[in-house]
């Protein structure tokens, strides 16, 4: 379609040229009179160069515009509208013949060359212009498009006065109005705000392009208007066409001449405006890098690339202090942080060459990099007496900057950067680069926590199943036995604990009650805590005895334990057809007897397992005998209730034996709810508690009797 | 929350830990160190001074566990004094007086010390 239209407008442009050829061919051989063949010769050709126009309207896309590009063409397009001028210049052409002030061609030739070079230079004319309003338009503003439009109308305003005379007539109206167009023209010309922003090497082609546009410009005009023929030519071939092409060459060198000029302005801040806009450019990217935390070797690449772009660096890397979980703490600027760094995000170096450099001095100098926490340069790393040390014959960088990465937790790290010439960071270079680390820090230290955070959320979630199977090591369901109220309740102060109890039937009339507590807290005593249950479920059906299965318990715990680690255990036996209780117990608390009327702790000697040999602890255990009365309760538990302190104070053994009240025929599960209660009563709100296990039985009397 | 502070004194040949307030499973740590730093320097006749010790847990206990091996087998001892009846009952409780020389004061610990190298 668009090929279509092109193809139609200049269909019609080349309709309309012939019919003004045609008048010119009748015009040499017929005496005209001025008038209204004339006019419509004219107008032919003004329709025809308005469809040129258009054509090249439908040619020419100016959505995006490469302002040096365009002016290279421009440049294309003027010298050929230049030689094709030349060429013209030496057609064999009779000349013209003037009378009256009008213009007459001798012979065909020079109609025909008139012919030429007035649709030449008309068509390079729209051309010119078309590209000179592209140019223009690149930092269009408000006024813009209204003095651009001025000018054209001014331009033709002195094409359409100049038809009322004579082709070699002279009319003041029309000196005015060109005049007036070629204010508007440098008014126009003033607004190139685009040459602030190219680049240097731009700058420079733009230099070079305006300044031969400006000399072929004004040539081109000249040549135009001064050579006999050719200006003879253009003035019989369209008086108003002639005003325009002048005008638009007079356009073209004015606006060339201003970017000559705005352009040598702008050339010695170039490098710096460049850097400056790299910097922005970088800083931006960068900031964005804030947000690209999961790969942690992409992220320490890119800063380190990008530094050497900004900084025109000759190498860098980094070098990261271990992070605060690996080393066990923030560094102390008195760290001598030897080793454990991490050196990454190499660029153009080696390892081989940064350890040498470390060797050579740079390990003392990012100590005081660390300890003072600004940025170091070496201007002259060759010269400088810290870098005297090391091997002699590896390559050396000119000039180096250590900038240290400071998060608000403590130092992460330090960003390096080497040039091959020596004083070679300059003030906005270490500026810079420090911004660089400020990024760069943020950007790690996000990495690292969500890291961090991802590993929490795995160990949350195992402490979680973990704390599940412990649970189900303790007894699910409490054994229904006739004769016998009991409860029991076990609660960890962490995920796990340590804390253990259980029964066993060992046989129709006899019951095995077991209350643990392994030494210290968390996954460790919980391990142990599932190694003593394995071991009396598998024990304390063969002992009849809790004294003997004590011993056997320690000698097998002895194997096992490690030193530092032990377990105390209470163990009774109850026969509930008598009532009889059989205890030891082996460094654990001391049993509560409650009876009617008194309560009292029953306290066997024996010394904690996994603290001493078989000999040892086999002479330390003693097992003690309680006959209890019907309705009697015994509570067993772990230190967790009678050491739950309230700063200095603990809840204590009184006050257990208080909260457990005397034996009136309370249920044990009473018992155990106001012992809970007193304990937290006694502890401020909040206040954490340790691994907290309570057993509470009540011997109701021998079953049948009931 | 609970502070724990070790002070070490020497008295000729025997060495001297003067340990105030929370021995827990946080403060543990504390006293390893200490007792690391004694075995590395060869030293194996130690006090361990309880009496501003407020509360002791059954990690605390175990520090003294861990090392008791390594110093009586070089000849020497840990002896513990000045216990309040607090701290002395979590320690009778676990039957450590069976394992320890739990003395009254420092002095006594000391003369057996000394009695024990002449």
């Amino acid at each position: 379609m668009m090929k279509f239209r092109r193809f139609l407008f200049l269909g019609g442009a080349f309709f309309l040229l012939l019919v003004k050829f045609a008048v010119d061919v009748i015009r040499m051989n017929v005496e005209l009179e001025m008038g209204g063949l004339m006019f419509l010769r004219e107008l032919a050709a003004a329709g025809a160069f308005l469809l040129i126009f258009l054509a090249l309207q439908a040619t020419i896309s100016s959505r995006t515009v490469n302002p040096v590009r365009r002016l290279g063409f421009l440049l294309v397009f003027v010298i050929t509208l230049l030689l094709a001028s030349i060429l013209l210049n030496f057609l064999p052409a009779g000349g013209f013949d003037a009378k009256e002030l009008v213009l007459l061609p001798l012979d065909y030739a020079t109609l025909f060359l008139a012919s030429l070079l007035g649709l030449i230079a008309g068509t390079f004319s729209l051309i010119i212009l078309r590209f000179l309003k592209d140019l223009i338009f690149v930092s269009r503003k408000k006024g813009t498009l209204r003095n651009f439009r001025i000018f054209i109308a001014l331009m033709f305003a002195a094409a359409i006065s100049s038809l009322f005379f004579r082709p070699l007539e002279s009319s003041s109206i029309t000196y005015v109005l060109y005049a007036l167009a070629i204010v508007m023209a440098f008014v126009n010309a003033f607004r190139m705000p685009w040459i602030v922003y190219l680049t240097k090497r731009e700058k420079i082609l733009t230099l070079v392009f305006s300044f031969f546009l400006f000399v072929l410009f004004v040539g081109v005009n000249t040549f135009l208007s001064q050579n006999d023929i050719l200006s003879r030519g253009l003035a019989y071939y369209s008086r108003p066409i002639q005003e325009c092409i002048s005008l638009s060459l007079w356009f073209g060198g004015i606006f060339s001449g201003m970017a000559f000029v705005s352009t040598l302005f702008h050339l010695p801040t170039a490098e710096a405006f460049d850097r400056k806009r790299s910097e922005v450019a970088s800083i931006h990217t960068l900031s964005k890098l804030v947000t690209q935390v999961f790969d942690f070797k992409e992220l320490t690449e890119t800063v380190t690339s990008m530094t050497m772009q900004v900084v025109e660096a000759r190498s860098c890397w980094l070098e990261l202090l271990p992070s605060e979980d690996e080393s066990g703490g923030v560094h102390e600027p008195d760290d001598n942080l030897s080793g454990q760094t991490q050196i990454v995000g190499l660029k153009n170096i080696t390892r081989a060459e940064i350890e040498d450099l470390l060797g050579s001095g740079l390990r003392y100098l990012r100590t005081t990099v660390f300890r003072e926490g600004k940025p170091v340069v070496i201007d002259a790393v060759a010269k400088d007496p810290r870098f005297a040390g090391g091997p002699k014959g590896v390559h050396r960088p000119g000039s180096l900057v250590i900038v240290p990465l400071v998060s608000h937790v403590g130092p992460l790290g330090f960003l390096y950067a080497t040039k091959e010439t020596e004083y070679g960071f300059v003030k906005d270079d270490v500026e810079l680069i420090s911004t660089f680390a400020d990024q760069a820090t943020i950007a790690i230290e996000n990495s690292r926590l969500i890291n961090k955070s991802i590993e929490r959320e795995r160990l949350v979630r195992e402490m979680t199943l973990a704390q599940e199977m412990q649970r189900k090591l303790l007894p699910q369901r409490l054994p229904s036995i006739p004769g016998l109220d009991m409860d029991a309740i076990s609660t960890p102060a962490f995920e796990v604990g340590g804390d253990y109890y259980d029964f066993v039937r060992l046989s129709d009339h006899l019951i095995g009650i077991i209350v643990g507590d392994v030494s210290g807290k968390g996954v460790p005593a919980a391990f142990y805590m599932s190694e003593v249950k394995g071991i009396f479920q598998s024990l304390s059906g063969l002992y009849s005895s809790p004294r003997d299965f004590m011993v056997r318990a320690n000698t097998v715990l002895m194997e096992s334990i490690d030193k530092h680690s032990f377990v105390s255990l209470i163990y009774g036996i109850l026969d509930t057809r008598t009532g009889r209780f059989q205890i030891a117990r082996a460094g654990h608390c001391p049993m509560l007897h409650i009876c009617e009327s008194t309560s009292s702790y029953l306290r066997p000697d024996g010394m904690g397992l996994g603290l001493a040999g078989h000999a040892l602890f086999q002479g330390s255990i003693e097992e003690q005998t309680l006959e209890l009365s019907p309705g009697d309760v015994c509570v067993l538990y772990t230190d967790g209730v009678t050491e739950a302190h309230q700063g200095e104070e603990e809840f204590g053994y009184e006050r257990l034996r208080v909260a457990a009240g005397l034996a009136n025929g309370t249920p044990a599960a009473q018992v155990k709810e106001n012992i809970l209660q007193a304990v937290d009563d006694f502890l401020e709100k909040g206040t954490p508690h340790d691994d907290m296990t309570l057993v509470v039985v009540r011997w109701l009397g021998t079953p049948g009797q009931l | 929350m609970s502070e724990f502070t070790i002070a070490q004194r020497e008295r000729e040949s025997v060495q001297v830990l003067d340990l105030r307030g929370y021995l827990d499973a946080h403060t543990a740590p504390k006293l390893e160190e200490v007792f690391q730093a004694l075995l590395k320097s060869q030293r194996y006749n130690i006090i361990i001074n309880c009496k501003d010790l407020s509360y002791i847990s059954s990690a605390g206990l175990g520090v003294f566990m861990a090392y008791i091996e390594d110093v009586r087998k070089n000849k020497g001892d840990i002896k513990l004094s000045n216990m309040s009846s607090k701290v002395y009952n979590v320690f009778d409780l676990l039957g450590f007086p069976l394992l320890y020389e739990i003395t009254k004061d420092e002095q006594e610990a000391y003369n057996k010390f000394t009695g024990m190298l002449k």
